[in-house]
């Protein structure tokens, strides 16, 4: 059901576990709205409700995501994905994979992507929040938002072009960190 | 009279007594490791390592007596060894001395930082004097609050020392009971820096969450704590965390006004000491 990197996890780092506690803390207090944190005993693995705006596509509709933090966290990006089912939009897989570009590219990154088979190219333009665009400043509360912002600004339900492909490269439990860089182009 | 030779012969040796206290003690042989360090002592009774070596041993025994009693002379021989100071804070803590406890890990810290700020044996200071200034603070907050609590019965009985008719109150008793209630506010007042509750977060590094130990301050005006982004900017990418201009580590400046003012804060709510 969830797609985790092959390799075991390592536990989490005093710094990490410091930094989640505060996260969790703040959380309780102010939770970003939408959002809704299972609470379990597990700092590592976050399970996430995430309930539809109203007035977008996926009004009333809930998903789950899925946060795994890393040893390092925050100098490295938590692994957040969809557990399947995923919503169907044109920058989440069907394995729950996340295609997240960041906010500041509103106007251009909804349905203007650009395939890179597997090279990494330079966008100068785009910004990649979960993977290389990464900030120590960000918490699960910024990436929460920044997933209902993408959700919400969809207008279509469609997979990514490229869906069957990606997951089918991802097969043998490649976390999303490791297949970077498959975008999208709805030109082709 | 003893000649030079010989007395360079003693130092000789007692340098070889040391190196073989320090693989003992690498070994975890403490027992023998003390007696090495004794004999070096024996042979060159001035020289501080000797003393301060034989205290981290004892300190790793928990004999603490010992450990205060070479940390004594190591420091009658040189005032500034960070190390001799620290474990005699150490040691006076586990005597309950909290206060002169807290000083020698103070003196510890200035002459840690003098030398080297990003030592660890920094932080770990800082750690110590953390943990004995929230003891510090639990005992003060106990008496306080007992105090408070009994001048919160106390007083009160004084005003109604005369009966009253049930149902009957007069200006007096409405007068009374107004001045209870500003009393009690008064109270509530007087506790509320006791009561542990959130760090301000202009207090806070945006990295840690966490209050400030060491900030920073970046050239957008963000500050950081310093461990912290120097391992940013090595591990992630020279770039600000929050606002992404470029950001090397010669441009990081401390930020002494939140020094201060998180020092300022500390005082007051002791229990911001608590940092687990």
């Amino acid at each position: 059901m969830t797609s985790s990197s092959a390799h075991p996890r390592k536990a989490l780092s005093k710094i990490a576990c410091n930094r989640l506690q505060k996260e969790l803390v703040e959380w309780q207090v102010n939770p970003p709205t939408g959002f809704k944190h299972k609470v379990t005993d597990n700092l590592q693995r976050w399970i996430i409700d995430v309930n539809g705006a109203p007035g977008t596509l996926y009004a009333n509709e809930t998903y789950q995501l899925q946060v795994d933090f890393p040893e390092h966290y925050p100098m490295e990006a938590p692994q957040v994905i969809f557990i399947p089912t995923a919503p169907l939009h044109p920058h989440i897989y069907s394995n729950g994979h996340i295609c997240l570009v960041s906010n500041t590219m509103d106007s251009m990154n909804q349905n203007i992507c650009v395939i890179c088979l597997m090279k990494k190219m330079s966008f100068s333009s785009f910004s990649d929040i979960l993977y290389d665009s990464w900030s120590p400043a960000m918490t699960v509360n910024s990436i929460c938002i920044s997933i209902l912002s993408m959700l919400s600004s969809s207008t279509a339900k469609q997979r990514p072009a490229d869906n069957d492909q990606y997951v089918k490269n991802c097969r043998n439990g490649r976390s999303p960190k490791e297949t970077r860089w498959w975008f999208h182009d709805d030109k082709v | 009279m003893v000649s030079d030779s010989a007395l360079s012969a003693a130092a000789k040796q007692a340098e070889q007594l040391r190196k073989d206290g320090n693989i003992y003690f690498k070994k975890d042989r403490f027992a023998a490791a003390i007696d090495a360090y004794t004999e070096a002592i024996t042979l060159c009774p001035n020289v501080p390592v000797y003393w301060t070596n034989r205290a981290l041993c004892h300190r790793k025994r928990n004999d603490w007596l010992k450990v205060e009693e070479d940390c004594r002379r190591a420091i009658q021989l040189d005032h500034s060894s960070v190390k001799a100071h620290y474990m005699l804070g150490l040691a006076l803590l586990k005597k309950k001395e909290l206060d002169e406890g807290v000083k020698e890990l103070l003196k510890a810290l200035d002459l840690g930082r003098g030398a080297n700020p990003k030592g660890y044996m920094v932080d770990e200071i800082w750690q110590e004097i953390a943990k004995a200034k929230y003891l510090l603070w639990e005992h003060a907050t106990s008496k306080h609050a007992w105090e408070l609590q009994s001048l919160k019965y106390v007083i009160p009985r004084k005003y109604f020392l005369d009966d009253q008719p049930e149902g009957f109150l007069d200006e007096a008793d409405i007068s009374h009971m107004k001045q209870l209630e500003t009393l009690r506010q008064v109270f509530r007042k007087a506790g509320e820096a006791d009561i542990p509750d959130e760090v301000p977060d202009h207090l806070c590094c945006k990295i840690t969450l966490d209050i400030f130990c060491d900030p920073v301050i970046s050239p957008s005006g963000v500050t950081y704590e310093r461990s912290v982004i120097l391992e940013h900017l090595q591990k992630v990418g020279k770039f600000d965390p929050i606002t992404r201009e470029p950001l090397d580590q010669s441009q990081l400046f401390p930020n002494l006004a939140i020094k201060e003012a998180v020092q300022a804060y500390l005082d007051k709510h002791g229990w911001a000491y608590k940092m687990d």
